[in-house]
């Protein structure tokens, strides 16, 4: 699915990213755990093309060069990235901004755009799955959401984009123990051996029911341990403590 | 400057020889008030950042001209039930009123409204046409009323002066739509007064567009009086307008009286926009609310004063002011001049301004999700500009100019 090979980002002289190495096949979902400031949500976000970084090395998106791409292009060719903040937009409704994206994906791919009957009817059913309030959907986008909701809404949108490659930063913040269980269900009822996940915690928790194939400790801008499961539970354990120098 | 003077000069001499024309004398001592001034400069604070004087002085010659010219009426009529006024180039055309308890007629007695504005003073020695309207006591009108204003393009004069008057009597209500349909791309000077006169209880929703006007230099000037309870709800839709002055004065005379002013404003080119709005408290317990979104291209300037003014004895006086701007070029230029003048000591009275480009955090999110950057900035545009909609209480009206804003966004 993706393969990064030595990638460095900084941004105004600030080097952040060292030379990071990974690779997702087809099907796997890997988690990324590590000390705050350690550069996890600026890998988010040089993966989807967020401008204003310096970055060199090689990102392989499907066989594609990745960097080649911006990012409504790397959108619309299956990357998708729940935002750790999402971000509030005055005056641009929700449910209009959905059936925008959808479509826009749609387009891109050369599949029918769905009118405002059938969206509406598909925005329902995953609304519903998610346990979402529809009147939340005819509000301003993430304006005056709670924190939960705000993350509950960047699962929706992937619920209906359908991406191939998730990025998931800190999705499980800031919900509620019912809502960690609700959005894991959504996940994990996408889960299947064409879509890869890129997980990004501080808690070992999610990882009890979305359960990752790798975990990955990153430290200073790299990747400096790898292992299964167990390692998740490991960090929870011991801490950070011995991958800081 | 001295072009302008004497083209003016000019057309007034031509004015009063004419043998129709009546109270020769007021008009004389208005138009003596003017000469006092003249076009005002930009050293008068009230007009320092007016770019209207500077369009208006570039005019040389001025003609005013009673010729009637030929219009279509029947093209540009919505198509939801409503009543009908149909000026053309500032005359009183035609009117299709069907609702109880309204009243129309010409505008021909001259009222001078008093006003120490130059041009206002110029409006009350020219204006010799418009119309009057009044709604009867406890009317309640259920149909809007829509004013086809056309601007033509057989317009026989380059300079327009018309005075409007509306009254509405105790518990009433009205909906009053201005579209302006301008099909004269020449230039023209056009000076408009309205006097509005909300009596107790009084209920006015007046909104307005002015769209693609390429060339004419407009001064609108609104003076509002309001009674007890009364409500003056105004909203003002402009798009593309090459010059404009929008001056508003509210007095909130009554107890309870509640006025809130709302400008959507889209500018590009070189074109130029000013809002002036004061607002007088004058009574206990009075309400406003002050609400501005500019979205500004190319070299484009947008101006907004706005003032609250409260009297030693509005005590719970509540006002507010918001004005916000889009800068979408480097070269656009938004000036915001916000002034509070308070006697009273128990008031609450906010105000606050912003100029800025598109936030760049909140388009990346938009084009994360596929949304191709040109679009992520429409509907961000859109956005930034739908709050000032939201102001409008009528849901028909409110989902018209929404539909609007959606169709004027496809550059
Ligand atoms: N625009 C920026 N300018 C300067 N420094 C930045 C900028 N963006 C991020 N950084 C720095 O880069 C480092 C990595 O930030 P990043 O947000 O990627 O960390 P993180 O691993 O996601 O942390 P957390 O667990 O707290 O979310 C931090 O030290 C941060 O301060
Ligand atoms: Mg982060």
């Amino acid at each position: 699915m993706i393969e990064i090979k030595n990638l460095k980002t900084s941004i105004e002289d600030k080097k952040i990213l060292n030379g990071l190495n990974l690779k997702i096949n087809k099907g796997e979902v890997h988690a990324i755990m590590g000390p705050n400031g350690s550069g996890k949500s600026t890998l988010s976000y040089a993966l989807s093309g967020k401008e204003g970084y310096d970055v060199s090395g090689e990102i392989l998106f499907k066989k594609k060069n990745l960097l080649d791409l911006n990012t409504e292009e790397r959108a619309q060719s299956g990357m998708f990235l729940a935002f750790q903040y999402p971000i509030e937009i005055p005056g641009v409704f929700t449910n209009n901004f959905l059936r925008t994206s959808l479509n826009s994906i749609r387009k891109a791919k050369n599949q029918k755009e769905l009118n405002a009957i059938d969206f509406l009817k598909l925005l329902k059913e995953k609304a519903k799955s998610l346990q979402i309030n529809q009147e939340m959907l005819s509000r301003p986008l993430n304006v005056g959401f709670s924190g939960g909701e705000k993350k509950r809404n960047e699962i929706l949108q992937m619920a209906l984009i359908e991406p191939e490659f998730v990025i998931m930063d800190e999705t499980d913040s800031g919900l509620d123990i019912d809502a960690l269980k609700i959005v894991s269900n959504g996940v994990n009822a996408l889960r299947n051996s064409d879509r890869s996940f890129l997980i990004i915690t501080h808690y070992q928790r999610l990882l009890n029911y979305i359960k990752p194939d790798f975990v990955h400790v990153l430290s200073n801008g790299k990747i400096v341990e790898s292992g299964d499961w167990k390692l998740a539970l490991e960090l929870e354990n011991d801490g950070y403590g011995k991958y800081l120098n | 400057m001295d072009q302008i003077s004497s083209a003016i000069d000019k057309c007034f001499s031509s004015l009063i020889t004419d043998t129709d024309i009546k109270n020769v004398n007021d008009r004389k001592e208005e138009f003596n008030k003017f000469k006092n001034t003249g076009i005002p400069s930009n050293k008068y604070e009230n007009w320092k950042y007016s770019s209207l004087i500077k369009d208006i002085n570039n005019f040389s010659d001025l003609t005013i001209s009673k010729k009637k010219p030929n219009v279509n009426l029947k093209k540009n009529l919505f198509d939801f039930s409503h009543d009908k006024i149909f000026l053309v180039d500032g005359i009183l055309h035609d009117a299709d009123i069907n609702e109880k308890g309204l009243k129309i007629s010409q505008y021909n007695n001259f009222k001078k409204i008093g006003n120490n504005n130059p041009l206002v003073c110029l409006n009350n020695a020219f204006a010799c046409n418009g119309f009057e309207l009044e709604v009867k006591e406890n009317s309640k009108v259920k149909k809007p009323l829509v004013i086809y204003n056309y601007f033509t393009s057989q317009m026989p004069s380059t300079f327009i002066n018309f005075q409007h008057k509306l009254v509405l009597n105790s518990n009433t209500e009205l909906v009053v739509f201005i579209n302006n349909i301008f099909q004269n791309n020449s230039k023209f000077f056009c000076n408009n007064v309205t006097n509005v006169e909300l009596k107790d209880g009084a209920i006015l929703k007046n909104y307005s567009t002015h769209e693609n006007n390429k060339s004419s230099s407009l001064f609108n000037f609104y003076n509002v009086d309001l009674g007890y309870s009364s409500n003056f709800e105004y909203f003002n839709y402009i798009n593309n307008t090459s010059s404009c002055r929008d001056e508003i004065n509210i007095n909130l005379n009554g107890e309870n009286a509640f006025a809130s002013l709302a400008n959507l404003q889209i500018l590009d080119q070189k074109y130029n926009h000013e809002s002036k709005w004061v607002i007088n408290h004058n009574k206990e317990n009075t309400k406003s609310s002050q609400f501005l979104k500019t979205a500004l291209h190319d070299s484009s300037h947008s101006v907004f004063q706005g003032k609250i003014y409260v009297n030693s004895i509005a005590q719970k006086t509540d006002g507010y002011q918001l004005s916000r701007a889009l800068l979408l070029s480097d070269l656009a230029k938004f000036t915001a001049k916000p002034e509070l003048e308070i006697y009273a000591d128990d008031v609450k009275c906010s105000h606050g301004s912003s100029s800025g480009s598109i936030d760049e955090d909140s388009l990346f999110y938009l084009r994360s999700r596929g949304i191709d950057e040109k679009d992520a900035k429409k509907m961000m545009i859109q956005g930034f500009l739908a709050e000032a909609v939201q102001k409008i209480t009528d849901k028909n009206f409110q989902q018209l100019f929404l539909n609007k804003l959606a169709l004027s966004n496809e550059y």
